[in-house]
């Protein structure tokens, strides 16, 4: 398991089109993806469960994967959060 | 005809027969043998593959047309198919409790509504829309036979206004937005992906109206209001032409006033000055914005207490009004003043309490007595409630505090160490609000002498000369019968105002006035000539100091008020000061010749 914790940096949080460029790019991994804020824990790899986390800019979140690919996922994911989700408004 | 008002989220005016629409429909609950199980299950599959084709389909029309916008929400909507908590849940109905495939689908979906109506963020909030949408979709598909034609709004007549219980992005997606000139729905809010839209196409619109799409029938002709939010029903003849020349009236002010107000604010030798607004209420900010407001430089916050019903706003109320604030003027900067307001206002103030009406709110303060920043030290409950509020809602724009109501360095500090202590507690549930520029209104003459060591431990000052004048001058204008000596071109008002800018500026502490002074086209000039390049004023006084600025030499002024500065009396002030005016307008005429 290779957990990583990152803050949210763009302006809205993980709002619809974040949440659904973090999701795409989870998907694209074979290991299973947490995502953690406080004591909630959801799914990666659901759309819903990145929305319902309700994560605005500040906050910091925990990524969490495991399996194969652990390593590369929880890096690629981090990086696209701390990249404010390349850009996008 | 009936008037019915709701939110306008797109403003103008649109007039036509009205297209109605409606969704909602309930789910019927059947209980299904276990043979059926399988069927059923094959029927929600059947129905997901229909609504991906579907969304597929629109996302690549819609990502060459005018509605480019709502392209990615279809994108989400892809996902949020597939997403184990609506299909895959309903499939786990189906399977455990024996039921048809749309009760089923109608049940996931409402306990993710629940969930999403539980988060605070308003913009997330709002995307139970997308799941309701998509719950429409699978409902609609698991009876492919009934699916209404795909053309429904291609056939429109021209000049139609759709009324809808709720318009959502599918619904959005498919309407000729060239026929359909206007809608108003049931539901809705600012931030609904559809309130967006319109916006962005200039389609005047109105949400949250509660039973437009019960109250008119279709054909009738409908007017829409997108400006003050309000749809009129089957006007008369006369009735419709008053609608709209109102509202044309409406519109031309406007226009006048953003083309005055409009780009910054520049003196005829090409200063550059930064033009804020004072505003009370929140919804104050859309004003400030189209009188041509490069920022809000004093929000009022004490006129939350006059909007909050019965009672003191909470810190969650005061969040969403500071992150609405936020939000809708950003990138532009918005600068909160805490509560100003005095011992009797908070008098039996316990969370929950019902406080005292606050009528006539500025009046009723103890000019000197406990209030503003003292009093917030002595209720620490209060200010750590309104503390709390203002850094949750920093990460949603550009914000400022400033503290009122400063007599020196021990109470800035003390402030300042509460604001600490709040951020500290966040910080601890993991919220980390982000860096939060820190300033004081500059108000109290103790201030204005201590300037210098101010300067050291603020990252800004806004000069609030109504108060300042005041206490400078020992005059109460209340009092009719010193009113007249409240003079804002006292030579000691001159000095006070000098005396802090240059303190500011030796620090390189940005400084701004928020005074009546910055909208008296008079007093206008002397400021700038004082060296002030930032001033905040109420929304209506922007567009005039704007026209004002225009015609002022900030070069000439400078030399005019060191003339000033040398003068005994207010008298003589007055004088040199009109001569200079007089003689700079004419200067600026033979220029432009």
């Amino acid at each position: 398991m290779t957990a990583r914790t990152v803050t949210i940096t763009n302006q809205l949080g993980m709002h619809a089109r974040a949440a659904a460029k973090f999701v795409h790019a989870a998907t694209a991994f074979e290991s299973r993806v947490r995502v953690a804020l406080g004591s909630r824990v959801m799914d990666g790899k659901s759309i819903m469960g990145i929305l319902l986390l309700a994560a605005a800019r500040g906050s910091v979140i925990t990524i969490t994967a495991s399996g194969p690919d652990e390593a590369e996922a929880c890096e690629i994911l981090c990086r696209l959060v701390e990249s404010g989700f390349e850009d996008t408004p | 005809m009936t008037r019915l008002s709701g939110i306008g989220v797109s403003p103008g005016v649109a007039v036509g027969r009205a297209v109605l629409l409606t969704q909602s429909s309930l789910a019927m609950r059947f209980s299904i043998g276990e043979n059926r199980v399988a069927e059923e299950l094959e029927r929600l599959h059947r129905a997901q593959e229909r609504s991906r084709q579907q969304l597929r389909e629109i996302r690549a029309r819609l990502a060459t047309g005018p509605a480019a916008d709502l392209a990615p929400v279809f994108d989400a909507q892809l996902l949020m198919l597939d997403d184990p908590m609506l299909v895959a849940r309903a499939a786990e109905v189906v399977r455990r409790q024996h039921v048809n495939a749309e009760w089923a689908v109608q049940r996931a979906f409402d306990e993710l509504a629940a969930v999403f109506e539980g988060i605070e963020d308003p913009y997330l909030r709002e995307r139970k829309g997308d799941v309701a949408d998509i719950a429409g979709r699978l409902r609609m598909n698991l009876r492919p036979d009934q699916t209404p034609a795909p053309d429904l709004f291609r056939n429109v007549g021209e000049a139609s206004i759709l009324i809808t219980d709720e318009l959502t992005p599918s619904v959005a997606a498919q309407v000729d937005w060239q026929k359909v000139r206007g809608f108003a729905a049931d539901a809705g809010s600012r931030t609904y992906h559809t309130a967006i839209l319109a916006r962005s196409l200039g389609v005047p619109a109105v949400v949250g109206l509660g039973s437009a799409s019960v109250a008119v029938a279709p054909g009738t002709r409908v007017v829409i209001d997108g400006s003050v939010g309000e749809i009129a029903i089957n006007p008369s003849e006369d009735e419709l032409q008053e609608v709209v020349a109102r509202a044309a009236r409406r519109a031309d002010a406007e226009r006048t006033l953003e083309a005055t107000g409009a780009g910054p604010a520049r003196t005829a030798d090409g200063v550059k000055l930064v033009i804020q607004a004072n505003v009370e209420l929140p919804e104050d900010v859309a004003t400030a914005r189209r009188c041509g407001a490069e920022g809000i430089g004093l929000y009022r916050s004490e006129f939350l207490l006059t909007t909050t019903l019965g009672g003191v706003p909470t810190e969650e109320i005061q969040y969403r009004a500071y992150r609405g604030m936020l939000e809708a003027m950003f990138p532009a900067p918005v600068t909160i003043r805490t509560f100003d307001i005095d011992d009797e206002q908070v008098a039996g103030w316990t969370p929950g309490a019902v406080a005292r009406p606050p009528r006539g709110l500025m009046r009723s303060r103890g000019p000197m007595g406990l209030r503003a920043t003292r009093l917030l030290l002595d209720r620490r409950d209060v200010f750590r409630a309104q503390l709390r509020a203002l850094l949750r809602a920093a990460p949603s724009g550009r914000l400022r505090v400033m503290f009122p109501f400063i007599s020196g360095v021990d109470e800035l500090r003390e402030a300042r160490r509460v604001l600490d202590e709040a951020r500290a507690d966040l910080t601890r549930q993991g919220l980390a609000p982000p860096p939060v520029p820190v300033g004081i209104m500059l108000e109290i003459p103790s201030a204005a002498a201590t300037a210098d060591l101010l300067a050291r431990e603020v990252d800004f000052f806004s000069i609030g000369t109504n108060d300042l004048i005041q206490y400078s001058l020992a005059v109460d204008r209340t009092d009719a019968r010193v009113a007249h000596l409240y003079e804002p071109l006292h030579p000691a008002i001159l000095r006070t105002l000098r005396g802090v800018i240059r303190a500011a500026r030796r620090r390189s502490v940005p400084v701004a006035l928020c005074g009546e002074m910055a909208a008296d086209p008079v007093l206008l000039p002397v400021l700038v000539g004082l060296g002030l390049r930032e001033l905040s004023m109420s929304p209506a006084a922007i567009p005039v100091a704007k026209r004002v600025l225009s015609q002022v030499n900030a070069a000439v002024m400078r030399s005019v008020v060191r003339e000033l500065m040398c003068l005994p009396s207010v008298a003589d002030i007055e004088r040199r000061l009109a001569d200079a005016l007089a003689g700079g307008a004419e200067g600026h005429e033979e220029e432009s010749r």
